[in-house]
């Protein structure tokens, strides 16, 4: 067997760059909310429960103690923030923050767990 | 007779543990289970501020006497509304409206009675702390047993809301025409999502289990 040639590991490292780099897969995104009113565990699971039931969200994080609740997308789908707050606003709390970011459910929860 | 109808007054603080309603579409059952006392109910929520829902109350006096001892059956529909909501940035305050409607039977009277229950009820909680306070009229013809009761408790700690959270709840409460003694009861709470669960002795040292589930 030939052992790889510089070449071919920079064209092998050229065709992974291309197909990563446009994949939806690994650009993971998530919806972070700041919400106010949310205290207990049925506050939780009702909003959780609420935007689960949207088509684009894969999985949702609710932090009781930092008021946030984080919805990511699924693969290759945008989630609506204006839906999310709907969402949340509907089922009988405030939101006072909202921002997009470019981390998943578990990222957000072991953040939230370590800081505990 | 004085006491018969304590146990009626657990509907009400029933509605006051944890909120008389769930989330929008969800199903809510609940059980409070003593001594003179059995009781379960359902209601559904079909928009995030009203729920319809049903309940049997079976209860009997407390008195030892078996020839005095009364009992009655309760069957209810309910209308539950949540009138306003204060939202804080670490709390949250409710008013509701709690109705109910139907026939009750009894021992020591010939024809089942058309009883109302109307009543409103406030609660504001964190995550570390919870009160309420409920006022509701039991009103059918020749019985008036109106009820008024308070909660207040706390967390032994912030929990997460995928882990159960233990709470030492106090309730204290009184019934017109039943008792002049106001009723003390202190309960270990544990919610833990979808379930809640409430265990305590009363004044009259009667074992109580509480419990709710959300569908």
């Amino acid at each position: 067997m030939k052992k790889p040639t510089l070449k071919t590991m920079a064209a092998y490292a050229g065709i992974y760059f291309f197909v990563t780099a446009g994949s939806p897969a690994l650009a993971v995104e998530s919806v972070k909310v700041t919400v106010n009113g949310m205290v207990c565990a049925f506050c939780a699971q009702g909003i959780e429960k609420g935007l689960m039931g949207m088509p684009a969200a894969k999985l949702v994080f609710v932090d009781l103690k930092k008021k946030v609740v984080a919805v990511e997308a699924k693969d290759g789908q945008k989630l609506d923030p204006q839906k999310i707050t709907a969402e949340i606003t509907d089922a009988g709390y405030d939101v006072v923050k909202l921002e997009i970011v470019q981390l998943s459910v578990a990222d957000i929860k072991a953040a939230a767990k370590a800081q505990k | 007779m004085k006491r018969l109808f304590a146990s009626l007054a657990l509907i009400a603080s029933a509605y006051a543990q944890a909120g008389p309603m769930g989330f929008n579409g969800s199903t809510m059952a609940m059980g409070d289970f003593s001594l003179n006392w059995q009781e379960a109910w359902v209601n559904h929520a079909v928009t995030p501020r009203d729920a319809f829902g049903a309940g049997v109350v079976v209860m009997r006096s407390d008195d030892k006497r078996s020839a005095s001892q009364l009992s009655r059956t309760f069957s209810e529909l309910t209308y539950t509304r949540l009138l306003h909501r204060i939202n804080g940035e670490h709390s949250q305050a409710n008013f509701w409206f709690m109705g109910g409607a139907g026939r009750l039977t009894g021992n020591n009277f010939g024809d089942s009675k058309t009883m109302l229950a109307p009543g409103v009820s406030a609660d504001y909680e964190t995550t570390r702390f919870y009160s309420s306070a409920t006022v509701r009229l039991y009103r059918a013809p020749g019985i008036n047993h109106d009820f008024v009761s308070a909660r207040t408790g706390f967390s032994f700690y912030e929990a997460d809301y995928d882990e159960i959270q233990p709470w030492l709840i106090l309730e204290a409460r009184r019934m017109r025409g039943l008792s002049e003694k106001t009723e003390i009861t202190p309960m270990l709470r544990l919610i833990h999502k979808r379930y809640f669960v409430e265990l305590g002795v009363n004044s009259m040292r009667q074992a109580r289990a509480n419990f709710m589930y959300i569908f």
